[in-house]
């Protein structure tokens, strides 16, 4: 405990306390060290995000020809006037919010259950128990995000899905309900996450709050509401933030899979969107423009997600 | 210890029955995939609920003799070993160097590193390819490797820093103290003391590139560089869809990572704590 306080210590007073004397040898290692991840960040990170710009003023097809031609705004004034680019945002953020909201309900509904019976479980059945239940919920987690979709387009496949055998029906669900059964298979791929998360945040809660919760006669609900939420509200948020941000930029894979953003532009998520334009219908120029908002909400998401996180230090 | 109450063991048993399902409902997808590509086409679509009569192998043996799972595998190896290769190696370096020895600018580098953590992907990919293209890698793995490493970058650092950060600095002090250069601190000392930490981040960039489909996709259009991702799409055309094949290359995709995962089971919880 004594030493752990002396680095938190060493650390306000500046990471290189120690070494102060040899300031400059310092410096230079700490940019000798970070050089090669900065260069290759910067290479194929901050340049093509640069020219990527550069491109959203430009017409650029490359079938057609080889040329890049100056076109003004006119790939942004398509951009804020296009029905399919609106629509596409519309989409995203649906799927974004009710695909998070799923992961998190569940996520501390099991996260919740699991702690208490670790928590409880004294006997081996107990911890054998809880063991196997993790190793469950790894699954998901673990699994291929293709090899997910593929599994939940034969369990929703209306002749042969074993959903449609028990219900007795023939709904082809990722055409009929297409939104729907994507946020499904996004929500089981993801909620994993979660779900590991709260659980450790429920462990650490401080055992005895339990005992004088029980103590004061509350019941099973009560300590949930005033002792366990409040105590992981800080990781929920933060947790939150991340999914909603992570699901907003990154959902890719699964639609590709599953409805390849069909049908008709029902689940085009906005990745989706920037990748078909510029790889089906070859038109670099837009889905610059589309590429370069996408950069600026995910910059700005980025930011405002790790102020949030140094504000809760979850 | 106080006895149970009727009423308390009545409602542990409800719990852990509900728990007990949930992990039953989480895993069926994949077990039902693994079924499912055991079954002939026929099996398949007469009796969707049954068990196959007998393990259909030809599945699985479609996948090389059709579906060049063979080459498709090599060049998935060939990815993941270079991503780890190089999220390891450079993610780590960097994380040190922000940990220990701070440079003026070396805070704003970070935070902007650690931004790009959020940038989509697909929005990358698009200059990438013209990139790629110029410097004359597409159907080449090493683009993919190189795309799939940047992006995996800021989340090494990401979870590497702290984790150096929380390493006790007094050892690293007597090392220099002895005579080590500070580069020799990072590798003798260091690296060894923070295997824990390296082993999670390689895990990490390990099933981010194992499982990566948007960049072969992208960047791959012929056999000779394309992954199991990109290769698994082959089996669904336009007018067919080789359910068995499609299983079964997906069980096969998805077993490496399951292994791995189990086995390592505590570092990849760790990356999922530290890598938010």
């Amino acid at each position: 405990m004594s030493s752990r306080r002396q680095v938190r210590g060493d650390r306000s007073r500046g990471p290189a306390a120690g070494f102060l004397t040899w300031n400059r040898r310092v410096q230079l290692t700490g940019i000798g060290l970070t050089l090669p991840a900065l260069v290759f960040a910067f290479a194929l990170m901050v340049y093509p995000v640069a020219n990527v710009v550069f491109l959203s003023f430009h017409q650029y097809s490359p079938l057609r020809s080889a040329q890049t031609t100056d076109a003004g705004i006119s790939n942004y004034a398509w951009l804020a006037a296009s029905d399919i680019v609106r629509h596409s945002i519309g989409v995203t953020v649906v799927f974004t919010v009710v695909s998070v909201a799923i992961e998190m309900g569940v996520g501390i509904v099991l996260a919740t259950l699991l702690a208490k019976l670790v928590v409880e479980s004294r006997q081996l059945f107990g911890r054998v128990l809880s063991r196997a239940l993790l190793s469950c919920f790894i699954v998901p987690f673990a699994a291929p995000p293709i090899a997910g979709a593929i599994a939940w387009k034969m369990l929703l496949h209306p002749q042969f899905g074993p959903v449609d055998a028990i219900l007795r029906s023939d709904i082809a669900w990722f055409s009929q309900f297409p939104l729907a059964s994507v946020i499904a298979a996004d929500a089981w791929k993801t909620t994993p996450f979660v779900l590991f998360l709260l659980f450790a945040a429920i462990l650490s809660i401080d055992p005895d709050q339990y005992e004088a919760a029980r103590l004061d006669g509350a019941n099973g609900w009560q300590e949930f509401r005033f002792l366990t939420l409040p105590s992981i509200m800080p990781v929920l948020a933060v947790v939150a933030a991340f999914r909603a941000v992570d699901a907003f930029t990154k959902i890719f894979d699964v639609v590709f899979v599953t409805t390849g953003g069909g049908p008709g532009n029902d689940t085009q998520v906005f990745p989706l969107l920037i990748w078909r334009t510029a790889f089906d219908f070859l038109n670099f120029g837009q889905a610059s423009a589309l590429a370069v908002v996408a950069v600026l909400v995910s910059a700005a998401l980025g930011a405002a997600l790790l102020a949030v996180r140094r504000l809760s230090p979850a | 210890m106080i006895a149970f109450s009727r009423a308390e063991r009545i409602s542990r048993a409800l719990r852990a029955g509900l728990l007990i399902i949930a992990a039953v409902g989480i895993v069926m997808p994949i077990l039902w995939m693994v079924i499912g590509s055991l079954k002939t086409e026929t099996e398949l679509f007469s009796s969707p609920l049954a068990l196959p009569a007998a393990p259909a192998w030809a599945n699985y043996a479609s996948l090389f003799q059709q579906f060049h799972f063979g080459i498709a595998t090599l060049n998935s190896v060939e990815i993941s070993l270079g991503v780890v290769v190089i999220s390891v190696l450079l993610g780590g370096m960097a994380a040190y160097g922000f940990s220990r020895y701070p440079f003026r600018g070396s805070r704003l580098l970070l935070s902007g590193l650690l931004i790009t953590r959020m940038v989509t992907p697909a929005a990358l990919v698009v200059p990438l390819y013209l990139i790629m293209n110029a410097l004359g890698l597409l159907n080449n793995v090493i683009s993919i490797i190189l795309g799939v490493g940047v992006l995996n970058l800021p989340l090494v650092v990401w979870i590497l820093r702290p984790f150096f950060d929380a390493l006790p600095r007094e050892v690293e002090e007597a090392g220099l103290l002895d005579g080590l250069s500070p580069f020799g601190v990072f590798w003798r000392i260091a690296v060894p003391l923070a295997a824990p930490g390296l082993l999670t981040v390689a895990l990490l960039s390990f099933i981010a590139a194992w499982t990566d489909l948007l960049f072969p996709i992208s960047f791959s259009t012929t056999v000779d560089a394309t992954p199991l991702t990109a290769q698994l799409l082959q089996m669904q055309t336009g007018y067919k869809i080789y359910w068995g094949s499609l299983m079964a290359g997906g069980i096969y995709l998805t077993l490496p990572t399951l292994v791995v995962s189990f086995a390592l089971q505590k570092y990849l919880v760790r990356g999922m704590r530290l890598g938010y």
